[in-house]
């Protein structure tokens, strides 16, 4: 008799514990998205930081060169290692641009001279975006804005890289 | 695309661009212990891949869940399985589908599988962070990613 009762008792902790469980679990759950907005904690690590992107400033020429590099990007549950790309190169009044290689129309990858059909303009593989060498979308083809640039500096010779702006639409 | 919702809602707004489906195609086993090591090393490998090249053709191409089988298991019978990934898949109106794989015993029944195998040689690393495994994983990429152009 004794035993049983002890069993009920055991399985009611149990579910008690159980719902507690549950219940904070819910609790959890509704209250994540705001304190992602709120807590500094949770914010990615590297917002507004600017990276060395291993290319010298001397190097740059007026042709766009890729470059690459990688960033330690905290994402809600995840922390990895990202890793970046741009189009560097400078321009006619020898600015240092360096644009973003996601095309804004559906994020495929758009590069330099991509189709021997347009020399001298960055091409989307997927469904034939063009942009002109400053990043400005060609009017008829589906991106609707410039890709976006990266913000940048120079320190002891070095480029360094940081967020990528969007540009106003052409 | 990926198969998380918020890409599933990008393409949900712009159907008629994509038009191809990359399945990464993942044996399972824990039945030898000798090979384990290989096949989880096999299958990181696999998921990287198929993650790059999502990111250079995020727009056309839409990754889906692994397609993942018993490495022993009968492949007539994972031949019946995939194919109704396929025609599951097809409700929609996709022109190309790829499977990714490092299993070479998928290469016999090619013909009967209702898509493109895309079989690559394993690349074998003790580690997959190192910068040697990275340029060859870019590498790759590049080349599987203008194999899938070719197609378009
Ligand atoms: S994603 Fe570049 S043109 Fe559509």
């Amino acid at each position: 008799m004794s035993e049983e009762k002890q069993q009920v008792s055991r399985r009611q902790f149990l579910n008690y514990t159980l719902t507690g469980v549950g219940g904070f679990m819910a609790a959890g759950l509704l209250i994540s998205p705001i304190r992602m907005a709120i807590d500094p904690v949770l914010k990615p690590s590297s917002v507004g930081d600017y990276a060395n992107v291993g290319l010298a400033v001397e190097d740059i020429t007026t042709e766009p060169t890729r470059v690459d590099w990688k960033i330690d990007q905290v994402d809600g549950w995840y922390e990895s290692e990202v890793s970046k790309a741009a189009w560097v190169f400078k321009n006619e009044d020898d600015e240092i641009m360096a644009l973003s290689p996601t095309c804004t129309h559906l994020g495929c990858v758009v590069s330099w001279e991509g189709s021997e059909k347009y020399p001298n303009e960055f091409f989307c593989p997927c469904h034939d975006g063009r942009y002109y060498k400053d990043g400005t979308n060609i009017e008829g083809t589906p991106p609707t804005r410039p890709l976006d640039r990266f913000e940048h500096k120079v320190e002891n010779g070095m480029l360094y890289l940081g967020n990528a702006q969007e540009r106003g639409g052409a | 695309m990926r198969w998380v919702k918020d890409d599933i809602q990008t393409y949900k707004k712009g159907k008629e661009y994509f038009d191809t489906v990359i399945v990464p195609v993942i044996p399972f086993h824990l039945s030898q212990d000798a090979e384990l090591d290989k096949s989880t090393s096999l299958s990181e490998v696999m998921n990287i891949l198929a993650h790059e090249i999502e990111k250079e053709l995020s727009g056309r191409v839409l990754l889906i869940p692994g397609y993942h089988y018993i490495k022993q298991s009968d492949k007539e019978e994972e031949v019946k399985r995939i194919n109704s990934w396929v025609e599951d898949i097809q409700k929609q109106p996709f022109n190309h589908i790829f499977f990714l794989t490092f299993d070479p015993s998928w290469k016999k029944y090619e013909r009967e599988l209702e898509g493109n195998l895309l079989w690559l040689p394993g690349i074998q690393s003790d580690n997959i962070h190192s910068d040697e495994m990275h340029s060859m994983i870019r590498n790759q990429v590049a080349q599987i990613g203008e194999l899938i152009r070719s197609y378009w």
